[in-house]
């Protein structure tokens, strides 16, 4: 049983159909990639898996649980969680403060705890902290814990995004192309980390991207998308000799 | 129940609602073109009473000082566009809404330095006795403001219909981003929207000082001007003046059959349950971001 | 951060001393100060933290008020019941209003609120049996444990322990995990989405707390004033309290203290010019919404004079010498 499962999925805006008829399965400690040119419906895509979008049609299963319609908060609490295109850091918050709020949902004292600040909430919030902490580390982003998140350069950012929504411990990680805008290097040092998330933590990947190359290194399945529509799926050498996907690539920068 | 009571009260909605129309309108006028909602509207129907005041106090006749007051209500339309609005456009929407309700603020407390909080009252040629039209008796001054409404809707219909400025707003409010490229001057486009609405807003007070009277409260009717504007979905301007003229009927309807306590919850009880139930008004698309 | 620690424990015993030296005029004005830190508190959680906009904040004074009167007079209590009961009362309703109003935002939001504020406005009105109409409202002086609070200094001493209370409940709220989720839904809903918060919820109990403070600030002002006069809870009053946060910073603890103090001194020194008090009111709202955006804590921190605990810092102009690779073969 896969642990995410899309069937037949259409998202609709309006009179526009941004994905028409998508499955697609992903199995647990998988890295998978979804892949297409601009405009091939990938980000709307995610985030109909997320609950962002409403679908229009078809099922998305998530161990083994429908999700479809159910609203976004409740989906990330069921272990999916994502990384965005655009960041979406809580800019005028420190670094350290975006990780912290990641461990939102794992954290469980009321509000009337937190005002009076009873016992459980200082022990959550010390608990809480020096995972924080931790996780700053794992990710070399010690210097940066008290900067706020919205001066970083981008790739920082990229890899605060990553690290926050790590702190939530998802069971499977959507990263929404991850290493646009950044540098070869930066580019590289995101590939291994992504790759250690899933063999040494166990994460699930699914990994959105336009950039056929570094897909090729990373992913072991690949799904191609193109215009909304699944295109093909297989192994990136598959794909990469699959005539119609090169087709879709043309003129595109790979 | 009488027909004849009917109309009359249909005649006196209409004519409240053709007040509330035109307020409506002249908050929507500038949220189209900018997306800021005007919160000193009221203080703007107050301001144009106040110059009439002021004018008339010179001597000059009514019919005389209705061009000055729109003229220079244009004026300080433009300019507080240009001074105050236009650099804190890009602040986060909490911010513009307190900035014009500050604006608004400050006109106000200027006006009650000035004339504290009497009650001034100024002559119009259509202050009267009522007309007799067969069993009907009709207060002129409610006539002139329905024929006033007409005047100002016709006006703008025609000025965004076929005027070419008037057809650079319409593409400024739909794109302002394609309408930049099309080299269209989109600061003269937003100056003009506030010019307009503030002219619009300084009408009304034009319309009301001689008939209940020149005080700093005037402004209040703002609330009725909003809940007109969202009836019409804040998107369309004849969304507006349906808005202003359905709020005016029922109030009017409410108010003699229920009463003066039902009266008052009517605008407030429609505006509450518009905005939960259906935010895009009878007119507008349903495209109210919820998130 | 030490120096910090010192300058708050001075301020507090000076603070405290104050019935010693000040007449009770002063100390009625320092009274209505505390009572509007209260409410800034309140409401910087809700608008300077979450984001929402609320023209209403008037009313839950309001309503808090209210219930501490009825409760007191009508009803024979004792304030240390009135005020709890005001309290829950005022975050009901809070609730009730952000429970519809969550899927709002900007415009349609501050319409809600301001229908609200209309609303309660008319009720106040229309039921004089209860409230007292349009006359206002006489009430007892506060009585705790059986004793009337009929000294100066004793008043004083109430407010000034439930003020701190207030403020150390409101700072403990913003550091917590709540008060991450607020600023996490203000910056990016879909980000905090994404993390499990549930973004609705959190605006309900953003709009129910800020109720909370502004019942209890009301249910205060209600004993420490003795008389409920309604025009109090209207537009203007609401406007007002966002001044107090915008002037001093919004979604800052020490900005709501700062705000609240400033604002309430200033009609007192604009005692001279009494006429032109709210001309210069209004003309500083404007001003520090054109020029100061992030309120006078804002330029207190560009200043330096100002350290917030733990600094903002720019980052590290060269982070390490190669690109870190984490996780390395």
């Amino acid at each position: 049983m896969a642990l995410l499962e899309i069937n037949a999925l259409s998202v609709r805006f309006g009179g526009v159909a941004a994905v028409t008829d998508v499955s697609l399965a992903v199995n647990s400690g998988e890295i998978h990639g979804i892949i297409g040119p601009n405009g091939a419906g990938k980000t709307s895509l995610i985030n109909a898996v997320t609950g962002m979008v409403a679908a229009h049609s078809g099922s998305i299963r998530f161990s083994d649980k429908e999700i479809a319609g159910v609203a976004p908060h409740l989906i990330s609490s069921l272990g999916l969680g994502r990384t965005f295109q655009h960041v979406e850091l809580f800019g005028d918050r420190s670094v350290f403060d975006n990780v912290l709020t990641g461990f939102y949902r794992h954290q469980s004292y009321g509000l009337l705890a937190a005002a009076f600040r009873f016992g459980k909430a200082g022990q959550s919030e010390r608990k809480t902290r020096e995972q924080a902490r931790l996780l700053l580390e794992a990710f070399d982003l010690t210097a940066y814990a008290d900067t706020r998140a919205g001066l970083l350069p981008f790739g920082i950012q990229k890899r605060v995004d990553i690290a926050r929504a790590l702190a939530a411990e998802p069971k499977l990680l959507l990263l929404d192309e991850p290493v646009s805008g950044m540098s070869e290097s930066e580019a590289e040092a995101a590939v291994t980390t992504m790759r250690k998330l899933a063999r040494e933590h166990g994460i699930t990947l699914v990994v959105v991207e336009h950039n056929m190359h570094v897909l090729m290194n990373l992913a072991e399945r690949v799904t191609v998308l193109n215009q909304g529509r699944l295109l093909a799926s297989g192994t990136p050498a598959e794909m990469q000799a699959n005539t119609a996907v090169i087709e879709a690539y043309l003129g595109d920068a790979a | 129940m009488t027909w004849r009571i009917i109309l009359q009260l249909a005649l006196s909605g209409l004519s409240i609602g053709s007040i509330y129309a035109l307020v409506g309108l002249a908050l929507v006028l500038p949220f189209k073109a900018s997306g800021i909602v005007n919160f000193a509207q009221g203080e703007i129907v107050t301001f144009g009473a106040y110059l009439a005041l002021i004018l008339s106090g010179l001597g000059l006749p009514y019919l005389a000082v209705v061009p000055l007051v729109l003229v220079g209500a244009a004026m300080f339309g433009m300019a507080t566009e240009r001074l105050l609005i236009r650099p804190i456009a890009n602040q986060p929407e909490f911010t513009l809404v307190i900035v014009t309700f500050a604006i608004g603020f400050i006109i106000k407390a200027a006006i009650r330095l000035h004339w504290q909080d009497n009650t001034f009252s100024i002559d119009a040629p259509f202050v009267g006795p009522p007309l007799v039209l067969g069993a009907l008796r009709l207060n002129p001054a409610y006539l002139v403001f329905i024929l006033g409404t007409v005047v100002v809707v016709a006006a703008l219909f025609l000025f965004f219909g076929y005027s070419k400025f008037g057809k650079a707003m319409r593409a400024t409010a739909l794109d302002p981003i394609a309408a930049k490229l099309m080299g269209i001057r989109i600061g003269s486009v937003f100056s003009a929207a506030w010019a307009l609405s503030t002219m619009l807003g300084a009408f009304v007070g034009l319309l009301l000082a001689p008939v209940i009277g020149i005080n700093p409260e005037i402004g209040h009717l703002i609330l009725k001007g909003l809940v007109a504007a969202v009836i019409g979905g804040f998107s369309s301007l004849g969304g507006a003046v349906v808005g202003g003229l359905l709020l005016g009927l029922l109030e009017t309807y409410a108010g003699a059959f229920f009463g003066a306590t039902f009266k008052n919850l009517v605008p407030f009880g429609v505006l509450i349950l518009l905005l939960l139930l259906r935010p895009q008004g009878l007119a507008g698309a349903s495209s109210v971001r919820r998130v | 951060m030490r120096a910090r620690v010192l300058l708050i424990l001075a301020g507090v015993v000076l603070l405290a001393a104050l019935p010693l030296v000040a007449t009770s005029y002063y100390l009625y004005l320092v009274e209505l100060a505390m009572i509007n830190v209260i409410v800034a508190v309140g409401l910087n959680l809700l608008s300077g933290n979450c984001g929402q906009i609320s023209l209403c904040n008037a009313s839950f004074m309001g309503i808090g008020a209210y219930c501490t009167a009825l409760c007191t007079t009508h009803f024979g209590l004792s304030t240390l019941i009135a005020l709890p009961a005001s309290v829950v009362v005022s975050a009901l309703l809070g609730a009730a209003l952000g429970y519809p109003a969550r899927r709002l935002s900007g415009l349609y939001l501050a319409l809600t609120t301001l229908g609200f504020l209309e609303l309660v406005g008319i009720v106040i009105e229309e039921f004089p049996e209860y409230t007292g109409g349009i006359r206002g409202l006489k009430v007892a002086k506060p009585d705790i444990f059986g004793l009337s609070l009929q000294s100066n200094a004793a008043l004083y001493f109430f407010v000034f322990v439930l003020t701190i209370a207030a403020v150390v409940v409101g700072a403990n709220v913003q550091r917590s995990r709540y008060g991450r989720a607020f600023d996490a839904v203000r910056q990016s809903p879909f980000a905090a989405q994404a993390l499990g918060i549930p973004v609705a919820r959190v605006k309900v109990i953003a709009f129910s707390l800020n109720a909370a403070f502004a019942g209890f600030a009301g249910g205060l002002l209600s004993s420490v004033v003795g008389f409920i006069d309604p025009p109090e809870f209207g537009i203007l009053t609401s406007i007002q309290h966002i001044t107090f946060i915008v002037v001093g910073g919004l979604g800052s603890i020490t900005g709501s203290i700062v705000g609240a103090v400033a604002l309430t001194a200033l009609p007192e020194a604009l005692r001279g010019v009494q006429e032109y008090a709210e001309l210069i009111y209004g003309l500083i709202l404007l001003g520090t919404l054109l020029f100061l955006p992030k309120g006078l804590v804002g330029l207190a921190a560009r200043l330096e004079l100002l350290r917030p605990a733990r600094p903002l810092t720019e980052p590290p102009a060269k982070p390490t010498a190669k690109e870190p690779v984490y996780g390395a073969p």
